[in-house]
């Protein structure tokens, strides 16, 4: 696909997104909008995270300190802003007092532009440095700009800084919310992210990340100056980084430095990449709106506190088991299952093997809500539940890993997922169509594991295609 | 003949240890110069500091009438002097064609701009297939033989189009009939009028390549002249066979 096609169908998708989100927001599920700007702010986090760390395979542990970079520069023009003329008469910068205050997404760009700055300075103190050693600079450098604003009295310092948000927005000819106008621009900022890591994986830019992240010594002897390269890659993934923190004050209204510069940003960054698959612009992606529901689901059902835990467990079984991520994961598998072409018994079983994983982790949460609740009965269903979804999350692993054990222990969870759930709305009426949807997939996915070509694929001896003499 | 690469007086020292001591070195175009040496006589070393991977301290590197020395490794690469490494070193999440069209696309590509994908292909395909690897275009590096690898090393370093190819090693730890490809295919590269500096330990194999090769010894050189005199020189003799 050309890159600008791409740009027409992620916008499409994104108004697709932005329309079923205004009607969330005017329904009584109005939360759902709180809950995609924090997941649209981690796909742009991730995204940014990625150019640098999975495509040059330089990791940053400072990706808190971006998006916050971003916030506070957000902070500082908008506090200059509301009273511009105490600030800057009778400086330099009295001619920009006309300009102030800015609009929102001009803020958001010149937070990307701090932040991208800070990123290219970052770059030449650092990246002479490798491996570990770039990694503990990046961390540095997150204290060093924490403890810089800690101390900046203009931004509130600890005290933090409160931001007003507008009512109503007119967007043209339309009036939204301040929640809707700030969900319609991390939606932009999302595909300006994605468009942007696409265009630079598919360009001699990409190559000479890979080529970089591959091996450095060998990419400076094929003519690739990595110096300048490496450069481009930390400007580029700062700023993206700055954006997606830049609209946090007007998100939050209440901002202070803690949670601007919260350990959960820079874990998600790294982790979201790591889980999705690294190499690619769809990894991140898939990573952030995989993990971002599952914290955001989490938050409303049990408590946000456990957010981090539910990444560090994930992370740390993608590490052992898919190193490669789930892009890499679903690679390789069609890579076995369908060298030459994506066939669609392999297409039909990644969907089966993705429906699995779903059912297996949201099966976890919410079994973990009804450990807790009290009821013996529901007690009893949770914790059934939890070992249903540990076996659909061993299923779908196995499953694109073509182990012979998968199809089985695929539909042990499955009819195990179909029990909980039939369980579940027996006990309560509640959730209906969500709960039908879940238990007729279910049926429908044990059908397919139990047709022909789908077993003959995880026989454990393939069967030797005798040779024509 | 004018000398394509003109190494003078060149010195390199890690903290106390002399590595290079005054090293003066010329090849001409088109010319196949053997280095040889024994272990830690500081060949590597040489060639880390012709192609860029290290800075001389002393002495100067020209190339092609330029004094190449403080160049960034890539600079040098554009220029025309392309090198492989010892251990080869191939992009591994690359498959062949994309090693390939790392190096031109930021070398050759560089020069002619609005070079055309298929064309890119093309080239990419035909440089694997000088190598023997077309085969294996669509496949990773991992799915190589320890040669095969030499090979696509010395395929990355050919794509730059270069002007004097400096073989690090190029056929250590390779059987007989395996070296023979490799000088075969050496050879090939040379008719076009590549320079070669071939850095090797199997003596027959730099005795049938070289026109002349030079000795390095504890980072001195001690020899340079024609094969057939170096293996009678009594300096080298003692070198390699102790007195």
């Amino acid at each position: 696909m050309r890159s600008s096609t791409f740009l027409m169908v992620a916008l499409a998708v994104a108004a697709a997104v932005f329309a079923a989100g205004l009607l969330a927001s005017r329904s009584h599920y109005g939360y759902l909008v709180f809950a995609g700007i924090v997941v649209l702010q981690y796909i742009v986090l991730a995204t940014a995270w990625n150019i640098l760390g999975g495509y040059c395979g330089y990791v940053n542990f400072g990706a808190g300190a971006f998006f916050a970079m971003g916030a506070y520069a957000v902070i500082a023009l908008e506090r200059l802003g509301r009273n511009p003329g105490r600030w800057l008469s009778d400086t330099y910068f009295e001619l920009l007092i006309p300009l102030l205050p800015l609009s929102l997404p001009s803020m958001v760009a010149i937070g990307g532009i701090v932040s991208g700055i800070v990123g290219l300075g970052m770059g030449y103190l650092t990246l002479r440095l490798r491996g570990v050693f770039f990694a503990i600079a990046t961390l540095a450098l997150a204290v060093v700009l924490h403890t810089l604003v800690v101390n900046w009295d203009f931004v509130g310092g600890s005290r933090g800084h409160t931001v007003i948000r507008p009512a109503r927005v007119a967007v043209g000819p339309f009036s939204l919310t301040s929640i809707e106008y700030l969900f319609l621009l991390m939606l932009v900022l999302a595909v300006l992210a994605l468009w942007v890591a696409r265009s630079i994986e598919r360009s001699r830019l990409g190559l000479g990340f890979a080529s970089i992240r591959d091996d450095e010594l060998a990419a400076e002897a094929s003519g690739v100056p990595t110096l300048r390269l490496k450069l481009i890659a930390t400007t580029v993934s700062g700023a993206l980084m700055g954006m997606a923190g830049a609209p946090l004050p007007f998100y939050l209204g209440y901002t202070e430095p803690n949670t601007a510069f919260g350990l959960g940003y820079s874990v998600n960054a790294i982790a979201m990449p790591m889980i999705g698959g690294a190499t690619t612009w769809s990894g991140p992606l898939i990573g952030a709106v995989l993990l971002g529901t599952l914290q955001q689901i989490a938050t409303v059902t049990i408590t946000s506190v456990w957010n981090l835990l539910i990444v560090g467990v994930l992370l740390i079984a993608f590490v052992i088991t898919a190193p490669v991520g789930i892009v890499g994961l679903v690679r390789e598998f069609l890579r076995t299952a369908a060298p030459t072409r994506p066939t669609s018994r392999a297409v039909g079983l990644i969907l089966v093997a993705g429906f699995c994983f779903v059912v297996g982790a949201l099966g976890i949460i919410f079994s973990l809500q009804a450990v807790q609740a009290g009821s013996p009965g529901k007690a009893l269903l949770g914790g059934a539940g939890l070992v249903a979804g540990a076996l659909g999350l061993a299923a779908s692993w196995g499953l694109l890993k073509l182990q012979s054990w998968a199809p089985a222990l695929a539909c042990a969870a499955f009819f195990a997922s179909i029990a909980v759930t039939s369980g579940n709305l027996w006990l309560a009426w509640e959730g209906v169509i969500a709960q039908s949807l879940t238990i007729a997939l279910s049926a429908a996915a044990i059908l397919f594991l139990q047709t022909r070509w789908v077993r003959l694929l995880y026989r454990r001896h393939p069967v030797a295609v005798p040779v024509p003499a | 003949m004018t000398a394509l690469l003109e190494v003078g007086g060149l010195s390199k020292r890690f903290g106390g240890f002399v590595a290079l001591d005054g090293i003066d070195l010329h090849v001409g175009a088109g010319e196949r110069l053997g280095l040889i040496g024994p272990n830690g006589s500081g060949k590597s070393t040489l060639v880390n500091c012709i192609s860029g991977a290290l800075q001389n301290e002393t002495g100067s590197v020209r190339f092609d009438g330029r004094a190449i020395d403080g160049m960034p490794a890539h600079k040098r690469t554009h220029l025309g002097l392309a090198r492989s490494f010892q251990l080869p070193r191939p992009f591994a999440s690359l498959s062949l064609v994309d090693n390939l069209r790392v190096p031109l696309l930021y070398t050759v590509g560089r020069r002619a701009a609005g070079r055309s994908e298929a064309g890119l292909e093309q080239r990419c395909l035909e440089l694997l297939g000088l190598v023997g690897l077309e085969a294996q275009a669509r496949r990773w590096p991992r799915d190589l033989s320890q040669v095969e690898m030499r090979k696509l090393e010395l395929a990355r370093a050919m794509a730059a189009e270069p002007k004097l190819l400096v073989a690090d090693e190029a056929m250590a730890g390779l059987s007989h009939s395996e070296v023979e490809d490799i000088v075969r295919l050496l050879l090939r590269l040379n008719e076009q009028g590549i320079a070669i500096i071939l850095i090797e330990h199997i003596m027959s194999a730099v005795m049938s390549f070289s026109e002349r090769i030079a000795v390095l010894v504890s980072g001195r050189k001690i020899a340079d002249g024609r094969p057939e005199d170096i293996v009678k020189d009594p300096e080298v003799v003692r070198a390699y066979l102790g007195q």
